[in-house]
């Protein structure tokens, strides 16, 4: 029998949602198997274009046939993560949530906004956050549930391999509030263009940070660092240690700490618009200067060692 | 009377793994997909060749199957043919199975 535009519909249905390397080996194989079906249902005393159904329908959803050849999983975070995610989501939204509305608030009531615009901007805010949060977490977790772990189905299981259950709590917490803080200081980053601490003659914000930043662009290679950042510290709390993380991690951390360096070092932090609204002495960005590079030699040096010590414990 | 879908859930629940011994034990004899699915299931394990096809793929590539083309007939075929390590783990789990077996037969003749 030769193949109908129905098998190849269905096979380039499969085809489409797996690896291109596979492609050209699993058609070759899927074809004859359709083809044998076919021809034993045919034996059988069946009409073509009916067999061809029959063994098409049980064969399946290609989508399903071709999640099995790619090995992918038809779940969006399974159970090994599930309990996880449902943590650091319940955590990050009772947190940020609320001081997310707390500060949108706050500003609103510095402008002497009313009493309902205050509240109805809080609310706005917040719903936007707890979006942003829910989003962004089940992202993280959906790609983790997606990153390949090496499989081993002979290797047996000891107690040995059970998580030390005070280490895992603490890392977990420290994964908490680093994810916490990289939160808030994106969003106090991304927000500055608008947050209202000192005015213009027209009554639009001033900008504390140089825009400088914004007109390079750089600002957003600055924020991508820190997400990087804090997606190696995902890593290595869920996958295994391995040395391209190890060194994934040490590079995103110094990079960021670099970046940063660089812009203080060339007094690129502080808008000099605003320091002179505020009535700040000459002197302050260049103590401010002076503290952020302080503060990047710490982190670059805490870096180093913290890949140190993990090569050490390898 | 024993509810149909329970019933179902927890044979399928218990028979899972069973295939891939079943396919390593059948494959040291060299065969293609859908002659091994039909071997299965006259063997008494029956499976769906949308589980069967993607399995074989993964036994390959975790080293327990190799493959070769066959060209010689009509239709190309992928013969598979199980490995040195998966006689190996088809040795290991299949003394498994008959210490489960043995197992039962106690708890049985126990109660």
């Amino acid at each position: 029998m030769t193949t109908t535009a129905l098998t190849d519909r269905y096979i380039e249905a499969t085809l489409r949602r797996v690896p291109s390397r596979q492609r050209p080996d699993i058609e070759r194989e899927l074809r004859t198997s359709i083809a044998d079906a076919v021809d034993d249902r045919l034996e059988a005393g069946a009409e073509p274009a009916e067999a061809e159904v029959a063994v098409l329908t049980d064969l399946g959803d290609p989508a399903r046939l071709a999640a099995g050849y790619a090995d992918r999983p038809l779940q969006l975070i399974g159970p090994a993560l599930f309990l996880d995610y449902t943590r650091l989501l319940s955590a990050l939204l009772v947190t940020v949530v609320p001081a997310v509305a707390a500060v949108v608030g706050l500003l609103r009531a510095v402008d002497g906004a009313s009493a309902s615009t205050v509240a109805g901007d809080a609310v706005g805010a917040a719903l936007t956050a707890g979006l942003h949060v829910a989003f962004w977490t089940t992202l993280v977790f959906a790609v983790i549930e997606r990153v390949p772990s090496p499989k081993l189905p002979t290797r047996q299981w000891t107690p040995a391999a059970l998580p030390e259950p005070v280490g895992r709590r603490t890392r977990y917490a420290e994964l908490t509030a680093e994810t916490v803080a990289m939160v808030l200081f994106t969003s106090l980053i991304l927000l500055s263009p608008v947050l209202p601490f000192e005015r213009d003659a027209a009554g639009d914000p001033i900008q504390a940070l140089d825009p400088w930043l914004w007109d390079t662009g750089l600002i957003y290679v600055f924020v991508g660092l820190l997400v990087a950042s804090l997606a190696f510290a995902f890593a290595k709390y869920y996958a295994r240690p391995s040395v391209p993380f190890a060194i994934g991690r040490a590079a995103a951390d110094i990079a960021t700490g670099l970046t940063l360096l660089w812009f203080a070092a060339n007094d690129h932090i502080l808008n000099p618009a605003f320091v002179e609204a505020a009535g700040w002495s000459s002197g302050t960005p260049k103590w401010i200067n002076g503290i952020v590079v302080a503060v990047c030699i710490g982190s670059l040096l805490s870096a180093v060692v913290t890949a140190l010590r993990d090569y050490r414990q390898r | 009377m024993l509810d149909e879908e329970l019933l179902s859930t927890h044979q399928q629940e218990l028979r899972r793994g069973t295939v891939v011994l079943a396919c390593l034990l059948i494959l040291r004899k060299p065969n293609y997909g859908y002659a091994l699915l039909d071997l299965l299931e006259r063997s008494g394990f029956a499976v769906d060749a949308n589980t069967l096809y993607p399995l074989l793929r993964r036994l390959e590539k975790q080293g327990l199957l190799t493959s070769d083309w066959n060209t010689d007939e009509s239709r190309p075929r992928k013969f598979y043919r199980t490995s040195d390590l998966g006689a190996e783990l088809a040795g290991t789990l299949s003394r498994d199975w008959d210490e489960l077996h043995a197992a039962f037969h106690t708890l049985k003749d126990g109660s």
